[in-house]
This record gives structure tokens, C-alpha cells and sequence, in this order.
């Protein structure tokens, strides 16, 4: 047992951070919009398996996962300006319900496009696995692990100290009073469905190397994700990231010690007491205005 | 009133000799399908009645078949028995799910049905001693009519269509008296209605209790019509399924539930059909994109189902001024006010 749990923190650690990209999607379309978009693993989904084409074709891994993830954030926005803006002003359960259509199609294209195969990455550096603290991590893993962070880090400097990430923070805030200062709401839901699939398709070609890639793995990421943003608060970028490793390490924890066909539930329970228990979730955050 | 009196008589009438001319074991198998798809749509919509979506509730389907099965395997009870209890043993667990969950506003309690739902089919997949698994649970008992034979495909229609009209029946009676109004006040305002002296949390009980037991129902009768169950008709997919039934028909609309389950359950044999002949490599659930592509449409431009929606289209194009209160642009607004 003893050797288990350092290999187990390990590995939470390193879907925990794939999470925590996903999470973070869902909170930036969330705090601009008011639309959990369900359709964010799909995203992850589409840039693994484009990713994964492009490499058949010859072309280097670095170049495959930029025109992936160029081409996955061109969805993103196709996304918001065909599905998502022809219905803006309709109530949240009709954008979340058009978000299900959304994902159902990509994931039906994707099995049309790519089959019901799984896919595969190699590690973007090739060697021998590293060993930690009693645990193994591969090294693909450091990557997961260091590019979240790294990506975590541009988003909140880019929030924190950019005019459009300024833009983007008063949108959250107030739709309205944005507009009267010359910021345009519309814009900005482009830019949050936009940055969402960057993020997503950050998290599905990193996390392809690890775990291979298929058709219908966008609606369990998704899902995880997702959890992970509602257990942050939803309107919390910081709870989010947290919220990425939490459920990443109860997910590993509950695989290792209780079975592996438990883990989603509990993910599940856990998403359920934090609903139930505290509407704003666990990481205390500021409640989203409706706009 | 009259004329939906009038109309639900011609539909009994239509439904009593449909059979007659249906002779393929594959059209009565379709309809009985069709029937049961009904009766969990019809709950969904009921619930939408009162302005809130479930994506628990192929989770409820799937508890009424396991419950029916198990009890009648391993009790040795007659379905005839174990279908009403596991209806009833349903509706308890809705109560106890809606305790904290109907607390949840808007898309929270979307959320939370849709955590239930998974965490149910994870259930119905890992507790292999109770349920076998993904194996599933086989020979099921069957109904037996007069305690001799195992029900035909034909009694199974009758038994299954009384059900479906019974329950479209109890379901609009519910929406157009008092327990209707308060819903209707409900949907426009949960904090007017409640300012009005309508007692939000209970009706909203009611109706996702009432809703549960429609699933339950159905997916008991289910067990033991095809006689084998597996959690994968009962996962998050279907719960989607079911949404998309309701919302062609009009997520508020309680005839439109009928339409949507027959509708959409057609136009999926139609897909399985036809497709392949277009495309002969797909396989699997390529249809998930139609449907996709399906919902996103429908919920972009008739928020208020497509009977509903054609209605509206043929209103704006004799009517081109604004109608008050009857543009298509108002719909959503008007129907979804939270």
C-alpha cells in the first residue's frame, strides 16, 4: 500500500492537470457567456484525432499540434458564430440543451471521419521513465503536468495584465455596463469560445500520448472537466485549476484502493454533495451576475 | 377543450385499430417501442411543465426495468405485481432525489440529474452480483395474460398503447386544471408564482416525482416485454435520447411528447437504414450527428417543438405585422422565463 500511493498522487496529478485545462474552458465560456458549454471535450477530442491525421501525413509533431490546435479554435468559433449566437438572448436551458446537440454532432462526425479506432501520439520526448519520490512518471506526464501549468499561467497573465483580457473580465462582470464602454459582448463570446478550444486542444493532444485518442473520448473528459470547474465555482479560474487536481486525485485514489469501475461515480457523488452542499462550489469564488 | 377531447378520442380510435392493418411482427414492434418511448416522454415533458430539464431520466427508465426484473427473478412475484411496485419504489428514490436537487435552480438541476444518471449506470455496470454487469440480466419472467401464456407481441401493443393514452390522458389532466395553472405560473415566475400563494417546491415535487414514475412504468413494462436487460440502453445517451423526443415535440407540450417519441423513433429505423446505403463504411452510433445537428436546429429556431413551431411559421406568414405576444421572436423568452 505504502508504494501505491506515491505512484497513485502521481498519476492524479497528471489527469488532474488535463482537467485543469478542461475546467478552465468551461469557466471562461461560463463567466462570459452564462453557457456551460457541454460540448468542451469534444474539442479535445477533435485536436487529438486531427493531430494524430496530420502525423500520418508526415508532417513533425510541432507542426501537426499547432494546425490542430489552429484548426480546433477555428471550430470553437464556428461553434459560437452557427450554433450558439443565432439562439443569444434564449433562456440557459436552451443554450444548454443546443451545447448537447453540439457535442452529439462532433462526436457523430468524428466517428464518420475517424472510425471508432483508437488513435495514438508518441511522447513528445522519447526515454525512460523518471522515477520520483517511489512513483514512476513517464515523461510525457512532466509535459502534461508543466504545459498546464505553463498554459494556466499565460491565460492569467493575459487576464490580469492585457486590454483584451481586461475585456474579457468585464464582460464577466457586467454584459451591460462592458457595452457602454465600447466593449462588445458579442466579440468577446467569440474570443471566450475561441480560447476554450485553444485550451481544449491543449489538454487532448497533450493527454493523447498517455492515453490514446478515440471518437467518443470528448464526453467522459468533458464530464470530468466539468465537475472540476463546478467543484471551483464555476465562475472561478483558480477554483477551476484546483478543481482539476482534486478530481484527478480522487479519480486515481479511488482506482488504486477501492476499483477502477468506481471512479466515476464517485466523481460523481463528489460533483453532487458540492452542488447540494455549497451552490458556489468548493473554492469559494464570486457568483456570476445574470447579465 | 372540445376539439382535444374530440382529438384524443380519434387517437384511442386510431390506436384500437391500427393492428388491424399492421400485420408485421416489425411494425408492432415498432409501435410497442414507439409506446413505451411515450410514456417516458410524456413524463419528461411534464417535468418541463414546470420549466425544468432532466437528463436523469433514462436513469428512472432503467431503475423501473432492474427493479421489475429483479423483483419478479427473485422473489418469484408475477410482473403483473412487480411492475406497479417498482413503479412505486422508483417514484420513492425521485422523492429522495428531488429533496436536494429540486433546491437547485436552472441548469444546477440539469446537472444534478445528470450526475444521478451517470452514477446509476455506473451501479447497474459494477454491482455484477445484483445486476450481471454489462452482461446484463436474461430471462426475465414474462407476462402472462390469464396466467397461462406469455403474452404476444399484439397484447403487449394493447397493454402497452392503454398505458401511453392512460398516461398522455392523466398528464394533461394535470396541466389544465389547478396543479396546471400553478405550473403554468410556475414557468412564467418561480417567485411571482410563490408571491401568488403557489407552493413552488411541492407542485415541483410532484411533477419530477409524477415524471420518475412515467420512466419507471415504461422501463418495467420493458423488462419484461424484451425479456433481457444491459445498463447500456439506461446510460447518459439515452437520457439525451428521451431530451430529444421532448423537445421535437415541444418541451411543453404534452401531445407534442407523443409526437416527438414516434417521430424521432422512426426517422432513427429510417437513419439505421438508409445510411449505411450511402455510406457503407460508417457503423456504430454515427447517428448521434443527425441528432446533434437535429437538436441544435430545432432549439435555435422552434424553442417551443416543431407542431408548435409549424404552427407559429404559418401564423407569422398570414399574420407579417408583429403579433403581440405571438411572434416567433418572443417564444423563448415567453416560454422559458426563469
Amino acid at each position: 500500500m505504502s508504494t501505491l500511493l506515491p505512484q497513485l498522487l502521481l498519476t492524479g496529478l497528471t489527469t488532474g492537470s488535463i482537467y485543469a485545462l478542461v475546467a478552465l474552458g468551461f469557466v471562461l465560456i461560463y463567466s462570459v457567456t452564462g453557457i456551460l458549454n457541454f460540448a468542451q471535450g469534444e474539442f479535445s477530442m477533435l485536436s487529438a484525432l486531427v493531430c494524430a491525421t496530420l502525423l500520418a501525413w508526415h508532417l513533425p509533431l510541432g507542426a501537426a499540434a499547432l494546425i490542430a490546435a489552429a484548426a480546433v479554435c477555428a471550430v470553437g468559433a464556428l461553434t459560437e458564430r452557427l450554433a450558439i449566437r443565432p439562439a443569444s438572448g434564449a433562456h440557459p436551458l436552451t443554450l444548454l440543451i443546443i451545447t448537447f446537440g453540439v457535442s452529439m454532432a462532433f462526436r457523430g462526425i468524428a466517428l464518420m471521419l475517424w472510425g471508432a479506432d483508437p488513435y495514438a501520439l508518441p511522447e513528445f520526448t522519447p526515454g525512460p521513465a523518471l522515477v520520483l519520490l517511489g512513483g514512476v512518471l513517464i515523461r510525457q506526464a512532466i509535459w502534461a503536468i508543466a504545459l498546464s501549468l505553463a498554459v494556466v499561467a499565460a491565460l492569467f497573465v493575459f487576464f490580469a495584465r492585457t486590454v483584451p483580457g481586461a475585456a474579457v473580465r468585464a464582460c464577466a462582470d457586467n454584459a451591460f455596463a462592458s457595452r457602454l464602454v465600447g466593449i462588445s459582448p458579442r466579440r468577446m463570446s467569440l474570443l471566450a469560445f475561441t480560447l476554450s478550444a485553444a485550451l481544449g486542444a491543449v489538454a487532448g493532444i497533450v493527454m493523447t500520448p498517455i492515453t490514446g485518442a478515440t471518437y467518443d473520448m470528448g464526453l467522459a473528459l468533458g464530464l470530468k472537466g466539468f465537475v472540476a470547474a463546478v467543484i471551483g465555482g464555476l465562475a472561478n479560474a483558480p477554483g477551476a485549476v484546483l478543481g482539476g487536481y482534486l478530481v484527478g486525485l480522487i479519480e486515481a485514489l479511488t482506482t488504486g484502493y477501492l476499483s477502477p469501475g468506481y471512479g466515476t461515480a464517485i466523481t460523481f457523488l463528489v460533483l453532487l454533495a458540492v452542488l447540494f452542499l455549497q451552490r458556489e462550489g468548493l473554492v469559494h469564488g464570486a457568483r456570476r451576475r445574470p447579465a | 377543450m372540445t376539439w382535444e377531447r374530440a382529438g384524443f378520442a380519434l387517437l384511442a380510435a386510431g390506436v384500437a385499430a391500427l393492428p388491424v392493418f399492421v400485420s408485421t411482427a416489425y411494425a408492432l414492434a415498432l409501435l410497442n417501442i414507439i409506446g413505451l418511448y411515450a410514456i417516458v416522454t410524456v413524463g419528461l415533458v411534464l417535468l418541463g411543465c414546470s420549466g425544468q430539464v432532466s437528463l436523469g431520466q433514462a436513469a428512472f427508465y432503467g431503475l423501473g426495468a432492474y427493479g421489475s426484473a429483479l423483483l419478479s427473478r427473485g422473489l418469484g412475484w408475477s410482473p403483473w405485481l412487480t411492475i406497479p411496485a417498482a413503479t412505486a419504489a422508483v417514484a420513492g428514490v425521485a422523492y429522495a432525489v428531488g429533496l436536494p436537487a429540486l433546491r437547485l435552480a436552472g441548469h444546477f438541476f440539469v446537472l444534478a440529474t445528470l450526475g444521478f444518471g451517470v452514477i446509476v449506470n455506473v451501479l447497474m455496470v459494477q454491482l455484477v452480483p445484483v445486476t450481471g454487469g454489462g452482461n446484463g440480466l436474461r430471462d426475465i419472467p414474462p407476462l402472462q395474460i390469464a396466467g397461462i401464456r406469455p403474452a404476444t407481441e399484439r397484447q403487449f401493443y394493447y397493454l402497452i398503447w392503454t398505458l401511453a393514452l392512460g398516461a398522455l390522458l392523466l398528464a394533461r389532466n394535470i396541466t389544465s386544471h389547478r396543479t396546471g395553472r400553478a405550473l403554468r405560473a410556475i414557468l412564467g415566475s418561480e417567485v411571482a408564482a410563490a408571491a401568488l400563494g403557489v407552493e413552488v417546491s411541492r407542485y415541483k415535487m410532484q411533477v419530477f416525482v409524477a415524471s420518475a414514475a412515467y420512466a419507471a412504468l415504461a422501463g418495467a413494462v420493458y423488462a419484461h416485454y424484451i425479456r433481457f436487460i444491459s445498463p447500456s440502453p439506461f446510460a447518459l445517451y439515452a437520457s439525451l435520447f428521451f431530451l430529444i423526443m421532448a423537445v421535437v415535440g415541444g418541451l411543453t407540450n404534452i401531445w407534442g411528447g407523443l409526437f416527438g417519441a414516434a417521430a424521432v423513433t422512426v426517422l432513427d429505423q429510417v437513419i439505421r437504414a438508409q445510411v449505411p446505403r450511402v455510406f457503407p463504411r460508417v457503423g456504430g452510433e454515427y447517428q448521434t450527428a443527425i441528432y446533434g445537428v437535429l437538436l441544435v436546429v430545432i432549439m435555435i429556431f422552434f424553442p417551443r417543438g416543431l407542431v408548435r413551431g409549424a404552427i407559429d411559421l404559418r401564423h407569422a406568414q398570414a399574420h407579417p405585422l408583429p403579433v403581440p405576444g405571438g411572434t416567433a421572436d418572443a417564444e423563448p423568452a415567453e416560454e422559458w422565463r426563469a
